[in-house]
Parts: C-alpha cells; sequence; structure tokens
C-alpha cells in the first residue's frame, strides 16, 4: 500500500489508508464503530448519528462514516462525550421505535436492539409521538412495517443505486418524513420487483420477508397432504449461515436430513430442474442462433428480474429465454410426471420451494403457473379437482427455513448427511452453481459446446464468467463460429446490458441477468447481516461442491435423460411447451 | 371545470415541463410551474406522473420532491389559499384566532391542528392551510393570501378581506 497516512486513533499511532471513511480504517485496527444507516458498499447517509467520534480540533463530534483521516488527525473513538452522544442518538430513535422486540421476526437478528443493548441504553428516556399507517402487505414477497422503520435509509439507496429501481424514497419531511412509495400506494403497485435487497439491508423488522412458514407448517400436519421440497441451490451454502454456521458452510447433507425430520414427504432438489433448465434454454438458444432469432438470448431464472424487464424494458421481452424458472420448472414436472408416476393424487399434493428469494413468492402466484393443472384437466378432469393449483404452493426463504428448523429444535450441525430422494433429487455440479452469478452461464456453455462439437469439452471450468465482477464476458467457439457471451448481476448492471441491445449495439448472443449482487448467494430471502465478503464465501462453497460431484454437465444426468425418455421426449418438444415454457408482459406502475 | 380549460391545461404542461428539460433544479421549477398553471392550483397524479416521464426522474423520486414542500398541493385547492402562519411567534400573537375565524366564516368544521394541514371548503370557494413558520416573525402574526403576505393581521382585517374575496374582489 503506498498511499498511507499517519493517524492516531485511541493515542495510538497507525497507518491508514486515506480513501477509506473512519469507520473502515478503524475496523482494520480492532476497533469497532457501532454503525446503523452506514453499510459498507451500500450506504452512507450520516443520518441515524451513531458512528460518532471525537476529532482532535473538530467544532462538533464527526460522523465517521462520512469523513475520511487526514493526515495527523487524532480519533477518539469511545470517549465519554462520544458514547453519551451515540447512547442519545438511539434513545431518540427508540422514543418512536414499538417495544415489541419479544414478538419482532427480527429479534435475534436486529441491528437496532443490538446496539442499544451495546450502548446500555436501559429505560425509555424520550416519550413517543409519532402515528403510522397499518403494515403495507399488498406485495407478495416484501413486507413493509413504517412503525419499526429507522428512516437509516440503507432501503432506499439499495433500491436506487444498486437496482436502479427506485419503488421507495424519502417523502414528507421532518417529523413526518416517512419511505414510501410513488403516491403511498403500496408494494405491489410500485415499481418494487420484490427482489428484496431492502429486506436484507434493512437493520431492524421494518423490511421482511413475507413469512408463509405458518401454512407449511399446517400442510406439514395434513394427513390427507402429500408434501414434497425443493431445494435451490443456494440455499445448501447459506443455511449453515443462517443457522449460526461460518459462511460458506456446506450443508447439503444435513438440509436434506433437516428437511425429513420437518415432515416433508419427499426431499428433492431444484438442482434437478437447473439441469433441465439448461437443457431446454440450450436447445432455445442453439435453435435462435441456427435459425435467426431474436438475440442476444438472455436467460429467465431471476424473478426479479422478470419483474424489472417487464416493468422497465418491456420493448426487449423478445429476447428473454421462454423457459421457466427452475423453481417453476420443477412444480409443473412434480405435479405431472412424478405425481402420475408415484400414483399421487394431484391436487393432494403440495410443492413447496427453499429460495433465496422474496421475488421466488410472486413467481409461484403469477396466474399462468397452473400448468400441471392444466394437464391433468385435458388428461382427466375427475383427478384434476374442481378448483386449479399452483404448480409451487409457497416459497420459503432461507430466512423463514432456519427459522421453521430452529423452531422444531433441529441442531443441523449435529444431524447426519442425508441424500436427496429420487428421481427429481438428481443433479449435477452444473446446476449446483446455478446459485452465483455467472453459474447458469457456465452451465449451459458446459451443455451447449458438447451438443454442438458432439465431443467432450476439455475445461470444463469457464473461469471469465466467475467472480463479482459487475459485467463480465467471454467469447466461446461453437460449431466453427464465435459466440459472444456476458453475465451481469445486480439490476443496475442489467440496465447497461440492456440500453446496448436498445441502441442495437450489443456485441452478445447469450446474456445471463441475475436480479441481485453476486447472484441468488446474495439473495434477497438469504441471511442477513450480510457483506461481500460472505456473499464471496458462499459462492465458493458451490464451486467447491460443483468439482466433488460425479457428474458435471446437466446432459449427463440420468434422471433428466430418464424424463425425456419417459415423459416430455426431447427438449422443446410439445410437452415442454406446455409445461416448461412460458410467456411475458409488460408491466404498468 | 370547463372541458376547454381541461385540454388547455394538458397542452400547457406540456410545454412547462419541456422548457425545463436539461436545466438545472428542472423538477422543483416543472413542480412549481405546473401548480401554479393549474385551474385547482394542484399537482395531480396525471401531472406527476408526467413530469416523471418527461424529465426521466423516478416517480417515488417526483413524490418525495412534491411531499417535502409544503408550498405543493397534492389536493385540489379552493379559488384562493389562504396560509395561516402557526410558529411559536404568530402563535403568540394570536394566529389561533385568526385560523378559527377564517375556517368558521368558510363553513369549515373539521381542521386537524397538526404541523401542516390543509383543508379545501366544500364549495372550493378557498383553501386553508397552515404552515410551522414564514420567517417573519416580526411582523406577526402573518397570514398569506393568494399569494400575498399580510402582516400584523386581525380579525376584522380578515373578516374585511374574506367579505371582499366573496364579492369577487382581489387581495
Amino acid at each position: 500500500m503506498e498511499n498511507l497516512i499517519e493517524i492516531t486513533i485511541d493515542n495510538q499511532p497507525v497507518k491508514v489508508d486515506p480513501s477509506e471513511n473512519i469507520v473502515e480504517a478503524c475496523a482494520r485496527i480492532g476497533v469497532k464503530i457501532p454503525t446503523l444507516c452506514y453499510l459498507k458498499g451500500i450506504s452512507k447517509n450520516a443520518s441515524c448519528g451513531v458512528c460518532v467520534v471525537e476529532v482532535e480540533g473538530a467544532k462538533s463530534l464527526v460522523r465517521s462514516c462520512v469523513q475520511n483521516p487526514t493526515p495527523g488527525m487524532k480519533i477518539r473513538t469511545s470517549s465519554p462525550r462520544v458514547l453519551r452522544a451515540r447512547k442519545t442518538a438511539i434513545e431518540l430513535l427508540l422514543a418512536n421505535h414499538p417495544t415489541d422486540c419479544l414478538s419482532c421476526i427480527r429479534a435475534d437478528s436486529c441491528e437496532l436492539r443490538t446496539v442499544a443493548n451495546l450502548l446500555e441504553v436501559r429505560a425509555d428516556r424520550f416519550p413517543g409521538y409519532k402515528k403510522y399507517p397499518l403494515p403495507d402487505t399488498t406485495s407478495e414477497g416484501i413486507v413493509r412495517d413504517d412503525k419499526k422503520c429507522i428512516l437509516c435509509g440503507r432501503c432506499v439507496a439499495v433500491c436506487e443505486e444498486t437496482q436502479g429501481i427506485n419503488a421507495i424514497a424519502f417523502t414528507g419531511r421532518g417529523a413526518r418524513t416517512r419511505v414510501a412509495t410513488f403516491m403511498d400506494r403500496g408494494l405491489a403497485q410500485s415499481a418494487c420487483v420484490q427482489c428484496g435487497q431492502c429486506s436484507v439491508v434493512c437493520p431492524t423488522g421494518a423490511i421482511t420477508e413475507k413469512d408463509d412458514s405458518r401454512d407449511v407448517f399446517g400442510a406439514l400436519q395434513d394427513p390427507k397432504l402429500y408434501v414434497v421440497v425443493q431445494t435451490a441451490p443456494a440455499i445448501r451454502a447459506s443455511l449453515g449461515e443462517a443457522l449460526g454456521l461460518p459462511p460458506g458452510s456446506l450443508v447439503t447433507g444435513q438440509m436434506v436430513a433437516a428437511l425429513r425430520r420437518l415432515g416433508f414427504a419427499k426431499v428433492f432438489d431444484t438442482q434437478f430442474a437447473a439441469d433441465l433448465t439448461i437443457m431446454e434454454e440450450g436447445s432455445e438458444l442453439l435453435e435462435r442462433l441456427s435459425h435467426g432469432g431474436t438475440t442476444p438470448m438472455i436467460t429467465s431464472c431471476s424473478p426479479g428480474w422478470i419483474n424489472f424487464i417487464e416493468g422497465f424494458y418491456p420493448d426487449l421481452l423478445g429476447h428473454v429465454s421462454t423457459c421457466k424458472s427452475p423453481q417453476q420448472m420443477f412444480g409443473a414436472v412434480a405435479k405431472t410426471y412424478y405425481a402420475q408416476t408415484a400414483g399421487i393424487a394431484p391436487d393432494k399434493m403440495r410443492v413447496v420451494s427453499i429460495m433465496p428469494c422474496t421475488a421466488k413468492k410472486y413467481e409461484a402466484r403469477r396466474k399462468e403457473m397452473d400448468s400441471a393443472w392444466d394437464w391433468w384437466r385435458q388428461k382427466d378432469q375427475k383427478l384434476a379437482g374442481a378448483r386449479s393449483f399452483f404448480d409451487v404452493d409457497w416459497a420459503l426463504t432461507t430466512r423463514e427455513l432456519a427459522r421453521m428448523i430452529k423452531l422444531a429444535g433441529i441442531e443441523i450441525g449435529r444431524l447426519p448427511e442425508e441424500d436427496f430422494d429420487d428421481p427429481l433429487g438428481r443433479s449435477t455440479g452444473a446446476a449446483t452453481i446455478f446459485g452465483t452469478t455467472g453459474g447458469v452461464m457456465e452451465a449451459a456453455l458446459r451443455t451447449v459446446y458438447e451438443i454442438v462439437e458432439k465431443k467432450p469439452l476439455e475445461n470444463i471450468e469457464f473461469t471469465q464468467v466467475r467472480g463479482f465482477a459487475s459485467i463480465k464476458s467471454a467469447e466461446v467457439v461453437l460449431g466453427g463460429s464465435p459466440v459472444r457471451v456476458a453475465v451481469a448481476h445486480g439490476l443496475s448492471n442489467a440496465r447497461i446490458l440492456l440500453d446496448e441491445i436498445r441502441a442495437g449495439k450489443s456485441p452478445y448472443q447469450f446474456i445471463e441477468i441475475m436480479s441481485c449482487p453476486g447472484g441468488c448467494v446474495g439473495g434477497g430471502g438469504q441471511p442477513v447481516l450480510s457483506s461481500i465478503e460472505k456473499k464471496l464465501a458462499r459462492s465458493q462453497a458451490l464451486y467447491t461442491e460443483d468439482q466433488v460431484l460425479p457428474i458435471r454437465k446437466s446432459h449427463e444426468n440420468p434422471a433428466i435423460q430418464t424424463l425425456y425418455k419417459e415423459f416430455l421426449v426431447e427438449p422443446l418438444g410439445h410437452l415442454s411447451h406446455e409445461l416448461l415454457h412460458t410467456s411475458y408482459k409488460a408491466r404498468a406502475f | 371545470m370547463p372541458k376547454v380549460i381541461a385540454n388547455a391545461k394538458t397542452q400547457s404542461l406540456e410545454s412547462i415541463i419541456e422548457s425545463w428539460k436539461g436545466k438545472n433544479g428542472n423538477l422543483l421549477g416543472a413542480l412549481e410551474q405546473a401548480q401554479q398553471n393549474d385551474p385547482q392550483k394542484y399537482l395531480s397524479e396525471t401531472t406527476l406522473r408526467e413530469i416523471s416521464r418527461r424529465l426521466n426522474v423516478p416517480l417515488s423520486q417526483v413524490y418525495s420532491v412534491a411531499t417535502f414542500y409544503s408550498f405543493f398541493s397534492l389536493k385540489p385547492q379552493g379559488e384562493h389559499v389562504i396560509v395561516v402562519c402557526r410558529g411559536t411567534a404568530c402563535h403568540t400573537r394570536g394566529s389561533l384566532v385568526l385560523l378559527n375565524e377564517a375556517l368558521a366564516r368558510l363553513g369549515i368544521k373539521e381542521f386537524k391542528e397538526e404541523e401542516e394541514n390543509s383543508v379545501t371548503s366544500s364549495d372550493s370557494f378557498a383553501t386553508i392551510r397552515t404552515v410551522a413558520c414564514f420567517g417573519q416573525c416580526a411582523l406577526a402574526p402573518v397570514i398569506m393570501v393568494d399569494g400575498k403576505v399580510l402582516s400584523r393581521m386581525t380579525v376584522s382585517k380578515l373578516v374585511s378581506l374574506l367579505e371582499k374575496l366573496k364579492k369577487g374582489g382581489e387581495v
């Protein structure tokens, strides 16, 4: 490090990087300054006043999240004056904050509660006076409760800057300031794509996932129902963390065991459907390339991303693959092929999915996602039942599953590793890496290459599309001609690629877009108190699992081969179109 | 409103917004001019959407700015707008009496005394609003009628002003 400067922190001379703020400089020497509105890489609003420090010569206390060190600066991070100011800041925030911590969904992960306790706030010092509207429960994926909001602005920052959605902003002024949507209409009618990034960064219980775990517990207790579960790739790399294990802990086998103990009749894997997605999407790509279809083709796995393009770039919907996401492909196959093979009445079957995502809850409720019911109706009206049913009944986030496991008293670290059930639990390494940015692209390339070239791929790891760079690109030669591919994660990055397409200047034929930064490992349903380091650890866990799996290419999955032989016949075939493909439409807000 | 005027309003809204394009402070400027030009002196949802679309500012941010400034009204306002200052100086010099007198004379029964509020009489004759402070404390109590600041206001002055307005006169 070249440009280090000398400063003093709590009487200790240290060398620090002046391009980082005082919070980070202190963190590097082991001094942790509490913060509420500041979140590295997301927001620094200097609004909460918790991170104040004393700087010699400065008139007032300095908010360390927005001040960088300067040469010779003398900083005191825990003087009585500092601690008093921090405590007052929290006491003021608590004046209008409800004290229902015992029953709050964020009870054990609330940053406000943690900081209040840390600063030894022991009594309600100031009376509250604010009145709040009822919680906004209009959205399928996310619930916003104003009365728990401390106006830190993290959600506004992540929605505006990271995602480029601007569904919410500060409205009003002074004591009447609130975070709200346009005309205060509720998230469902706003620009919100339900990616849930706001629910990951919220320090309190003001923004949370819509909790469906009670319904799932209910279904599991109902002897008339046959409840199966599917788990998204990213869950195995984050569930352990949500249950207190180190970030990046891979708990595939224990997760399966825990789900069995919760009472699921079959524990299946969304990765099976991810392999199926590769078969369909890979074939669709080759079809588009060889028949002059619309390119670049863009992946369709991420429902936040689908909500985004439907709302912001509806003119480009022709570029999106018609493939349903793995979650929805799974639901459609489970309630047709599997129900039929196993002799389960389709209307008595329930499919629960465990997803890193809040937008998956909305996706499962899209009204066109009832293909299995349509299929049964055409086949046998009686078996289909009188009432329509969704392909996927409930999508739970990583956080909800973690709470269910804790509630059931299951200690995941002490469980044996168990295997997924056949056949919808069989998958490959290609499917595992779906859970991280670049993974779908890499999985698709592994399969598409071998279909076109009709020979084994020498090096199956496409490292150019790995990692957390905002946009990654690569070129592969397929059948003698170069195919250019790109990967974007986070919707602000997606905009860059979409604007290129709109301007007719896109050099690519195939693009992967994931709504959340880091891909599904950074999804809106993942553990809170997250950081880029934690997301990278989760991502690395998935690549590690891919490396040790015996089969690493989707088209070599024997269960997928059987599915085509016994049921679907061929990729892009008639039945595939009925069950595995969908269409999109413009969304107004 | 007669149809002709409604059409004229849309026309001018477009040209107002276009005239602000690319300029510094275009959002505030467009909002202000749009409200002034509106026959009901307010920013309708249609107006906000049009400003958002033409200036390429997200809806939530347009709403954010429009709700921040007490000058902006998201509800139709009456023919006349009476703003009563409820700051400390004006309060001690009787602004509450002025407010209550105006409310009574306009037949407005429900008015919640909050920091800022706005109610329009049922015949749309006038809107009464309160604000925190005009910054004219030395001249308290202060009210603003149709954009004109009137200082050292008394009940009798207010009553005769209201009567003048009712007869079609100006401030």
